[in-house]
C-alpha cells in the first residue's frame, strides 16, 4: 500500500473506532446505572472497561500509521504529540493548584477521564498547526 | 539549507507527487524540501543524490 492509502486506510480506522468508543461509553454507563446498579464489583468493573477495547483498536491504529509515515510526517507527530502532552500537562497543573486552593472541586475520576479524549483533541489540532508549517 | 531538488525535478520533468513516488515519500515532504522548510535526513538525502545520479554536495548546499 503506497503512502497517501496507507495514511487514509488508518485514518478511517481512527474514526470508526472513535464512533465505537462513543456507542461503547453510552452503553456502559447505561448499563451501570440502569441495568447492573446492584450487580457485584467484578461485573460493573468489566462493564465500565467497556471503552477501552475500541480505545485499545484505535491506539494500534494509531502506531500502524506513525509506521507507515514518512520522516517529515514522523516529525510533525513528534511536535504534535509534545505539545498535546506539554498543554495537557499544564492544563492538569492549572487544575491541581486551583483544586488545592479550594477555588472549585473536580472528582478524581472526571479528570482521569478526560485525560485522554483531551490528548487526543489537543494532538489533533497540535497536528494540523505543525502541517501547516510545512506546507 | 539551500538545494537544486526542484530545478533537478523540472529537469526530468517529474511533477512533486512522482518524485515522492519515487523516493517513497509524501508529495508534502518532496514540497517541504524544496522550499527549504524540511531538511531531509542522510537516509534520503542519499536516496535523492542517487535518483538524480550526482553527488549530495552538489544537490545540497549547507552553507547557503
Amino acid at each position: 500500500m503506497d503512502l497517501p492509502n496507507a495514511r487514509s486506510h488508518r485514518l478511517r480506522g481512527c474514526a470508526l473506532a472513535s464512533l465505537a468508543y462513543l456507542a461503547a461509553t453510552a452503553l456502559s454507563v447505561w448499563l451501570l446505572k440502569d441495568v447492573i446498579a446492584d450487580a457485584p464489583t467484578s461485573l460493573r468493573a468489566v462493564v465500565s472497561l467497556l471503552p477501552l477495547v475500541p480505545i485499545a483498536y484505535a491506539i494500534r491504529e494509531v502506531l500502524r500509521l506513525v509506521r507507515a509515515n514518512d520522516e517529515l510526517q514522523r516529525r510533525i507527530d513528534l511536535e504534535a504529540l509534545a505539545t498535546a502532552a506539554l498543554v495537557v500537562g499544564l492544563a492538569c497543573l492549572s487544575l491541581g493548584f486551583l483544586v488545592s486552593a479550594q477555588v472549585f472541586e473536580i472528582k478524581g475520576g472526571t479528570v482521569l477521564v478526560w485525560m485522554f479524549p483531551a490528548l487526543s483533541i489537543t494532538y489533533l489540532l497540535a497536528r494540523i498547526r505543525a502541517q501547516r508549517h510545512y506546507r | 539549507m539551500n538545494n537544486r531538488l526542484r530545478e533537478l525535478r523540472a529537469a526530468q520533468q517529474w511533477s512533486q507527487a512522482e518524485l515522492a513516488e519515487r523516493l517513497e515519500v509524501s508529495r508534502q515532504t518532496v514540497n517541504a524540501i524544496e522550499t527549504g522548510k524540511y531538511d531531509p535526513s542522510l537516509p534520503l538525502a542519499f536516496a535523492i543524490a542517487r535518483l538524480f545520479g550526482q553527488p549530495i554536495e552538489m544537490i545540497f548546499d549547507p552553507d547557503a
